[in-house]
């Protein structure tokens, strides 16, 4: 267990973190204090949430007193019950929401920590890191249009990738996959019907035998 | 006689009190151009020989690989990473499989982590080599090119050689690499992982490749129209650099040592002896130069790879089905072009819940409004060759 603050609740994150102590608890906690979140260590990556009204405060603070200039991304993770492709999620949350996550690094050791913050799922908004890190630019401006999180204080949140006028966020969850709607993925049919792998559905040809030969051998 | 003088003074009177007027003009550059390595487009305020205000326009290759990686199971998703910087394209999978790997706490086997470090090195061999070809032409000088993209091929032949691609190898398993030969049959129980010359051919293409960094010096380094095109020119300090998210040569050409083959742990790149090479000014010359040295960097950790890797299989056990473990992480490796991560976000599915990949041509090209305000027209072309990106890469 790595959280600093004890009032404040992490419900599914507590169970990744590691028994036995991380040689990174130290400078997670560290970060965590200082920023006032809590730090979470899953599979050696530093995460550290951070409400949404500090979120930007959270990484002056990182980039000033940590030494943690280097910015490497940012983007979001739509946590959502509703999803139009790909598997929904195996526990039904309790509230939908947006995961905004940004990234940054030293340039020394290679210390790393990941920023997050929870957005409203519906209307997200959050203060823009543009005066923190220039680089946030372009990426806010990804963010916004693939799942509409409105950056305060941006300049510009014009299209980056997408034409203009395009309609959804294209990363939201419930965005659905036009093509597949249309026409079943193709490359199903590829995998049914090899006689040596029947009642295997989902199993790509190549990656599973590759596998396979392996286990039958060992 | 009298005529002409009189019309000679006066023209030359109206030359002089005539001020030169430079409107302003707005420039497009792309979507095609041969400088842009896939499609731009820059929209420039130019006045007189100045440009402003420069603007990329970005998205025309955008392929929604993130969306797409939703619907994907993993092995699947090896053959799309590929895409990403297609010039470098072994070197994409090597972050994502590292993650896939880590959520499934796999121990690889060495031998397979060393076959994919001295992919990995062979890879960025030839994006910088593609480099060293395509930059002094993009500033007009043509030789290099030759020279450059020969020895490039050579490195691509032992690429294709090992994993059958040259550009989308799609080699990597989860949990080690591919088998050669044999692989899908039952039948056959001969698993050879690396092509019998294999040893001997790398060798000798090695000592080509430290040989082509030579010629290649001597034929840039002692140019004096590159070096008045590239010296001080498009000088990108340290502090803006790292602000951006600029990664890779391009950093490390300001000053930065900064290298993630020395602190992340995604390949056992400990075992061998490599310099970070730094720059001094951050300027053109200097993104050329710490280029040519990292090609000779990366020849020495392959001749010192050849030399130690170790016997033993090359797939870890796996389950039939790839599932990763609910949890998520973020693993970024060295790539030619700078820092490439995943953020990866399992469910315990089949294929992710969400992949965030963090691509570097991106980061590093997004300085280009920054790096190109103010510099002269035929600068923009010098600057922009001299960051290396590739819009594969920066598009997704």
């Amino acid at each position: 267990m790595t959280s600093s603050q004890p009032e404040a609740e992490a419900p599914e994150q507590e169970q990744e973190t590691v028994e036995a102590p991380h040689p990174l608890t130290e400078f997670a906690n560290s970060v965590a204090e200082a920023v006032g979140g809590e730090a979470v260590i899953t599979f050696d990556t530093v995460k550290v949430s951070v409400p949404a009204d500090r979120w930007a405060q959270a990484l002056t603070t990182a980039r000033d007193e940590f030494g943690l200039v280097l910015f490497s991304f940012l983007s979001a993770i739509d946590w959502s019950n509703e999803t139009a492709v790909g598997d929904p999620l195996e526990q039904p949350l309790e509230e939908e929401y947006i995961e905004l996550i940004c990234t940054v690094s030293d340039v020394s050791e290679g210390k790393r920590v990941t920023f997050s913050t929870r957005l409203d799922h519906d209307h997200p908004e959050v203060q823009t890191l543009i005066d923190v890190y220039a680089g946030a630019n372009w990426h806010e401006r990804e963010a916004h249009e693939m799942f509409g999180i409105r950056f305060i204080g941006h300049p510009d949140l014009s299209h980056l990738y997408l034409p203009e006028g395009f309609l959804g966020h294209p990363l939201r969850k419930t965005f659905p996959l036009l093509a597949r709607e249309v026409k079943p993925w193709p490359g199903k049919v590829d995998v049914e019907g090899m006689p040596s792998e029947e009642g295997e559905e989902g199993e790509a040809a190549e990656g599973g035998e590759g596998a396979e030969t392996e286990e039958e051998e060992a | 006689m009298t005529l002409d003088q009189d019309l000679v003074r006066h023209l030359s009177e109206v030359s002089v009190s005539v001020e030169l007027q430079t409107p302003e003009m707005t420039l497009n550059i792309g979507p095609q151009h041969p400088s842009t390595h896939g499609v731009l487009r820059l929209v420039a305020r130019v006045d007189g020989e100045r440009a402003f205000d420069v603007r990329p326009v970005i998205g025309y290759m955008h392929r929604g690989y993130e969306k797409l990686a939703e619907v994907r199971n993993y092995p699947q998703i090896t053959t799309i990473v590929n895409r990403i910087d297609w010039v470098a394209g072994y070197a994409n999978e090597i972050p994502f499989i590292t993650a896939a790997e880590k959520l499934m706490e796999l121990e690889v086997p060495p031998r397979a982590l060393w076959i994919r470090l001295i992919l990995t090195e062979m890879a960025r061999m030839a994006s910088h080599l593609i480099f060293m070809a395509s930059y002094p032409l993009e500033l007009g000088a043509q030789t290099p090119l030759f020279f450059a993209l020969r020895e490039r091929e050579r490195v691509l032949d032992l690429l294709e050689g090992v994993t059958g691609g040259r550009f989308h190898p799609n080699f990597n398993r989860i949990g080690g690499v591919k088998p050669a030969y044999g692989s899908g049959s039952q039948t056959r129980k001969l698993i050879q992982d690396l092509p019998k010359t294999f040893y001997e051919e790398t060798r000798v293409a090695m000592d080509e490749v430290l040989h082509v960094c030579d010629q290649l010096e001597d034929l840039v380094a002692g140019n004096e129209i590159i070096l008045a095109r590239t010296k001080g020119i498009g000088v990108l300090p340290p502090e803006v650099a790292v602000a951006y998210g600029v990664t890779g040569p391009n950093l490390r050409a300001s000053g930065v040592a900064f290298d993630l083959r020395r602190v992340e742990d995604y390949l056992p790149y400990d075992q061998f002896e490599f310099n970070v090479i730094t720059g001094q000014n951050g300027d053109c010359w200097d993104r050329w130069w710490v280029r040519l040295q990292e090609i000779r960097e990366s020849a020495r950790i392959v001749q010192q790879a050849i030399d130690s890797i170790p016997s033993g299989p090359i797939q870890a056990k796996v389950p039939k089905v790839i599932k990763v473990p609910k949890g998520e992480t973020y693993v970024r490796a060295e790539n030619p072009k700078g820092e490439m991560g995943y953020y990866l976000v399992s469910d315990g599915g089949q294929g992710p819940y969400r992949l965030k990949i963090r691509s570097a041509s991106f980061s590093n090209i997004s300085i280009l409004p920054w790096i190109l305000e103010g510099v002269l027209v035929p600068d923009i072309i010098a600057i922009m060759g001299s960051l290396d990106f590739v819009l594969g890469d920066v598009d997704r």
